[in-house]
C-alpha cells in the first residue's frame, strides 16, 4: 500500500511538492548519510603546481567533470611516478563496474520513476515529472558518480543516439532508453549499444522506425531511422551510402512495432505482416526473400553491416576525438583510434583507452571549451558543493541551452565550442552565485574550502589544474568574490 | 536614460522581437473576431452577438468587439492584421494534445521557437534571446538555444559586483576571436541590465498599461525590448478562455484585457514596434452554436492576430465557409481552412530571412497566407 500511496502522490502532481521541499534548507546531513566528500576528502589538498595543466588534471577535464578538492593528491598517489598513475586512473575509470558508486545511488534512489518496470509503467505517470526526475537524475550522477567516465559516455552517446523527450510518447518512453540502452552500453561494444537503441520504444518512436510498414508491395517504407541509421548513428554523411541504400535498410527494419496487447507491455515484436519480406541488397551485401518470422533476421544483417562498416569505424572515431582531443580532431589520432575500433569490433573501452594514450590527446590541453551541463557539474565538483540538484539548479541549464533529452534534431546537442559561447552571462551568474550561497539548494562550505586549499593562489590552482597567472590572482583577489570570479574566470570555461 | 546605441549579437540595434501571446483554454475565434456582417452570425449567437452597428469594423464581414476598443488606432492605422478559420490538424479538442501540437509547431520534438531560435541563419542566440514571461518556459520554447522564465525584472538580475564585473573584464579582455567577441557582447548586456534595474520604468508616449498579470507582463517584455538586451522572443500566456458556461461575463473581460495589453504595448512601444511583431494565437476555437449553459464548447477553427510595425498588412484573412451547417465540421464548428504555421512563416522569415522552414516546421507544406487550406 505505501508504494500506492507514493504513486498517487506523485501522480497527483508530487513534482512541485517535492521541488518545493528540497528547495529550502533542510537538514541534509540527517536525510544524507552518505554526503560529505568520499575518499580523498581526508587528505590534504595538494592542487597542482606546474605553470601549464599537468597531465592528471587533463585526464580530469576530458574523462571526467572535473576534479574535486583533494581528487588530484589521490590519483597522484596511485603510483609512484605521474605517468603510471594516470595509467591507473584511466583504467579505474573504464572499469566503473568495479567502482563502488553507492553515495550517487543513494542520491539518485528517490527519483522513484527511473527505476519502473515493465515499460508500460510509465505511462502512468505525468510527462513532466518523469523529464524532471530523469534531467535532475542526470545532473545528479555527473556532480557525484565515481564512475565519471562513464557519466560522460553516457551523454556521448545521448547525443549520438539523440531522441528529444517531448516527441510524442517519447515522453514515456525516454527514461527507459536512458536506462535500459544508453547507460549499459556507454562502455560496452558499440554493436550491442546500436541493436538496443534500434530497439527501443523510445528510438523506434523518435524516429518513426514503428511506422515503418509494409503490407503489401506497394507500400512505401518509412525511411526515416534508416537515413539516420546510416548518417547519424554509424557511416556518417559522407559515409558512402546512396539513396538506394536508405531505402534498402528501411524495407529490412520495416515491421517492429510496440506490442499494445495484454502481457505485451509495451514489448518491441516483429510483425511478419509489416514487413517487407522481398530480397535487399545493403551497402553491395545481398540479403535474401524471408518468409514469416524469418523477416526478423534482417534486422541483425543490417546492424551487422552497418556496425562494422569501415566508415562507421571513422565516423564514431572522429566523434570520439572531437569530443576528447579537439574540435578539429588530428587526423592521425581518428586514424588510431578508427583502426582500434575496427580491430576491436566496436569495445568501446578498448578504443577509448587506445584513443586516451594517443599524443594527440595528452599534448592538446585546455582547448575544449565546456559545455553548459560539464561547467555546471564541474563547478559543483571543484566546490565540494552539497546540491539537490533542485529546479533553482536545472534552470541554468534550460538559460543555457543545454537540458538533457532537450535537444530537438536527431543529430544532438553541438561538440564544438562555438555555439555554446553565448552563454557566458549565465555562467558568470552561476559562478557569482554559487560562491556566495545563493543558489537555492545548493549550498558550499566556502570557509572549509578555502582553508584546505591554503590561500587563494592554490585555490586557483585546483580550480583552473595550474599555477594561476598573476593577472588572474590579482583579479580574482580584486573581485571580493575569488572562488566566484575563478568559476567565472576564462580558464574555467575550458577542459 | 536610454543606453547608448551599440550592436548585440550582430543584428544590433535593428535586433526584431516576435511576441508570442498564447490565449490557453480554446479562445472563441467568433468572440475575438465575430462576423459580424453574417446574419448567420447573429442567428448562432442569439445573446451574445457584437451588434453590426457597435463592432469595430474591419472589412465587410468581419469586426472587432467594442470592448476592444484599445485596438481601435492599430486597426486604423493598418497594424493589425486578423485570420480566421486558423487552427492546426488537431481534430482530439483536447486543451492538452492541441496546444502541445501547435506549440511543438506538428508532430515533432521541440517547440517550433526553440528550433527557429536554434537553427536560424547566424543562430548566435544571446543570453537573453528567449525570454517566457511567467514560471515556467512553454512548450513552444524547448530546444532554444537560450530560454529564461521571469515574473519580475529581479530573476534577470546580475549578482556580481562592480567589482567583480571589473575584474572579469579585466580577464577577459585579452580574449581574441569568437570567444573574445562574445564576451565583448555580454559586457554589453550586463551594462544595459544595469541601466534596466538603476532606471524606473515610465512606459512612454502616454500608454497606460492598468492592473493585472497580463498587462503587467506586457509592460516588462516592452522594457525589456526598449533596453535593447537581446531578447528575441517573448512568450506570454493569456487564460482563462475554456468557457463552457455563461460565456458572455466571462469572455469581455478577456477580450478587454487582451486588446488594453496589446493597444498599451504597441503605444508604449513607438518606432520600436518596427522591429515588433506581436501575433495572437489559441490551440482551437470554439463550437459555433452556445450551449444550454450559454457557453460553448471545444472547436477547430479560431481567430488569430498579428500586430507590427512593419509588414502586417491590416487586414482580414479568412477563407470563410460560412456558419450554415453543412459549413461546419464535427459537431458544429468552424473548420480549420488555414494552418497556423502558413500565419507564422512570413513573420519568421521577416525576423530571420534565412531561416529553414523546414527545420522550424519539419514535415509542413507551407502554402503562402490566404490561399485555401483544402477542406478536410
Amino acid at each position: 500500500m505505501m508504494a500506492l500511496n507514493r504513486r498517487r502522490f506523485l501522480q497527483a502532481g508530487g513534482a512541485a511538492a517535492v521541488l518545493g521541499t528540497a528547495g529550502c534548507d533542510a537538514p541534509q546531513q540527517a536525510l544524507w548519510p552518505y554526503t560529505g566528500l568520499p575518499g580523498e576528502a581526508k587528505l590534504p589538498f595538494a592542487p597542482p603546481g606546474g605553470g601549464s595543466i599537468d597531465l592528471v588534471s587533463h585526464l580530469l577535464n576530458r574523462l571526467s567533470y572535473g576534479a574535486r578538492p583533494g581528487q588530484h593528491g589521490r590519483i597522484l598517489r596511485l603510483a609512484k611516478r605521474e605517468e603510471e598513475a594516470a595509467a591507473r586512473f584511466i583504467d579505474e575509470q573504464l572499469a566503473p563496474e568495479k567502482i563502488n558508486d553507492d553515495r550517487a545511488e543513494f542520491r539518485v534512489q528517490r527519483f522513484e520513476t527511473l527505476a519502473l518496470a515493465p515499460i508500460g509503467e510509465f505511462y502512468e505517470f505525468q510527462p513532466g515529472l518523469l523529464r524532471e526526475e530523469l534531467t535532475r537524475a542526470t545532473l545528479t550522477r555527473a556532480v557525484y558518480s565515481e564512475r565519471q567516465l562513464q557519466e560522460v559516455m553516457v551523454r556521448f552517446w545521448s547525443d549520438h543516439f539523440n531522441i528529444d523527450i517531448s516527441k510524442g510518447e517519447c515522453k514515456w518512453l525516454k527514461p527507459a532508453d536512458d536506462r535500459d540502452v544508453i547507460r549499459p552500453h556507454a562502455l560496452g561494444r558499440f554493436p550491442d549499444l546500436l541493436a538496443a537503441s534500434a530497439k527501443s520504444q523510445a528510438m523506434l518512436t523518435y524516429l518513426d522506425g514503428r511506422a515503418n510498414r509494409v503490407r503489401q508491395p506497394g507500400d512505401q517504407p518509412n525511411e526515416n531511422y534508416a537515413r539516420e541509421l546510416l548518417e547519424l548513428h554509424t557511416l556518417g554523411v559522407r559515409g558512402g551510402y546512396t539513396q538506394r541504400d536508405v531505402m534498402e535498410v528501411a524495407r529490412c527494419l520495416s515491421g517492429w512495432r510496440i506490442g499494445r496487447g495484454l502481457f505485451q507491455n509495451g514489448s518491441v515484436q516483429f510483425e511478419p505482416g509489416l514487413h517487407d519480406g522481398r530480397a535487399k541488397t545493403v551497402l553491395g551485401e545481398a540479403i535474401p526473400a524471408r518468409d514469416g518470422m524469418d523477416g526478423r533476421d534482417d534486422f541483425d544483417d543490417v546492424l551487422r553491416i552497418v556496425a562494422a562498416h569501415p566508415s562507421t569505424a571513422r565516423h564514431i572515431a572522429a566523434k570520439l576525438c572531437r569530443r576528447f582531443i579537439a574540435d578539429e580532431p588530428p587526423a592521425a589520432a581518428i586514424d588510431t583510434v578508427a583502426g582500434v575500433f575496427a580491430k576491436t569490433k566496436g569495445d568501446i573501452r578498448k578504443t577509448l583507452r587506445a584513443l586516451f594514450f594517443t599524443d594527440e590527446f595528452r599534448g592538446t590541453r585546455g582547448n575544449k571549451f565546456k559545455q553548459p551541463l560539464h561547467f555546471i557539474a564541474s563547478a559543483l565538483r571543484a566546490t565540494g558543493a552539497e546540491s539537490d540538484v533542485g529546479r533553482p539548479l536545472v534552470n541554468y541549464l534550460l538559460r543555457m541551452g543545454h537540458m538533457p533529452f532537450e535537444y530537438p534534431a536527431p543529430d544532438g546537442y553541438p561538440a564544438r565550442a562555438e555555439p555554446w559561447m553565448s552563454t557566458l552571462l549565465w555562467r558568470w551568474n552561476f559562478a557569482a552565485k554559487l560562491a556566495k550561497g545563493q543558489i537555492k539548494g545548493s549550498r558550499i562550505d566556502r570557509d572549509r574550502l578555502a582553508k584546505r586549499a591554503g590561500g587563494v593562489a592554490k585555490l586557483a590552482a585546483h580550480l583552473l589544474g595550474r599555477r594561476p597567472s598573476d593577472v588572474e590572482l590579482a583579479a580574482a583577489t580584486a573581485s571580493g568574490n575569488a572562488l566566484g570570479l575563478l568559476l567565472a574566470s576564462p580558464s574555467f570555461q575550458w577542459s | 536614460m536610454k543606453p547608448a546605441k551599440a550592436i548585440l549579437h550582430g543584428n544590433g540595434d535593428l535586433q526584431r522581437t516576435l511576441v508570442v501571446v498564447f490565449l490557453r483554454g480554446g479562445a472563441d475565434g467568433l468572440a475575438l473576431l465575430p462576423a459580424v456582417g453574417d446574419d448567420d452570425y447573429h442567428r448562432a449567437r442569439p445573446l451574445t452577438a457584437v451588434g453590426e452597428s457597435e463592432a469595430i469594423r474591419l472589412d465587410d464581414r468581419f469586426g472587432l468587439s467594442p470592448v476592444m476598443a484599445a485596438l481601435e488606432p492599430a486597426v486604423k492605422e493598418g497594424a493589425l492584421s486578423a485570420v480566421h478559420c486558423v487552427g492546426s490538424g488537431d481534430t482530439t479538442r483536447s486543451h492538452f494534445e492541441a496546444q502541445d501540437l501547435m506549440e511543438h509547431g506538428g508532430h515533432t520534438g521541440g517547440g517550433w521557437l526553440g528550433r527557429f531560435l536554434r537553427f536560424r541563419e547566424q543562430a548566435s542566440g544571446g543570453a537573453l534571446s528567449a525570454v517566457a514571461l511567467g514560471q515556467a518556459v512553454p512548450e513552444s520554447l524547448r530546444g532554444a538555444p537560450s530560454a529564461t522564465a521571469m515574473q519580475s525584472l529581479d530573476d534577470f538580475s546580475f549578482s556580481g559586483s562592480d567589482a567583480f564585473v571589473q575584474s572579469l573584464e579585466q580577464l577577459y579582455g585579452g580574449q581574441a576571436g569568437v570567444f573574445g567577441a562574445r564576451a565583448r557582447d555580454t559586457f554589453d548586456a550586463l551594462g544595459r541590465i544595469r541601466d534596466l534595474h538603476a532606471n524606473d520604468y515610465s512606459p512612454a508616449n502616454g500608454a497606460e498599461y492598468g492592473g493585472g498579470r497580463f498587462a503587467r507582463e506586457l509592460r516588462l517584455a516592452a522594457q525589456l525590448i526598449q533596453a535593447r538586451v537581446g531578447v528575441e522572443a517573448v512568450t506570454v500566456d493569456l487564460g482563462g478562455w475554456d468557457t463552457h458556461l455563461s460565456q458572455a461575463p466571462l469572455i469581455s473581460p478577456l477580450l478587454r484585457r487582451l486588446a488594453d495589453g496589446l493597444g498599451a504595448f504597441r503605444r508604449d512601444l513607438g518606432a520600436a514596434m518596427q522591429q515588433t511583431t506581436v501575433v495572437v494565437m489559441s490551440e482551437f476555437g470554439r463550437r459555433v452554436s452556445e450551449n444550454s449553459a450559454l457557453g460553448t464548447d471545444h472547436g477547430r477553427g479560431g481567430a488569430m492576430f498579428v500586430l507590427g510595425g512593419d509588414g502586417a498588412e491590416g487586414r482580414v484573412i479568412a477563407d470563410w465557409p460560412g456558419l450554415e451547417r453543412d459549413a461546419l465540421v464535427g459537431p458544429g464548428d468552424l473548420p480549420v481552412t488555414t494552418d497556423y504555421r502558413d500565419v507564422l512563416i512570413p513573420l519568421l522569415r521577416r525576423h530571420a530571412p534565412g531561416a529553414d522552414m523546414a527545420k522550424v516546421f519539419p514535415g509542413h507544406e507551407a502554402r503562402p497566407l490566404g490561399e485555401a487550406v483544402e477542406r478536410a
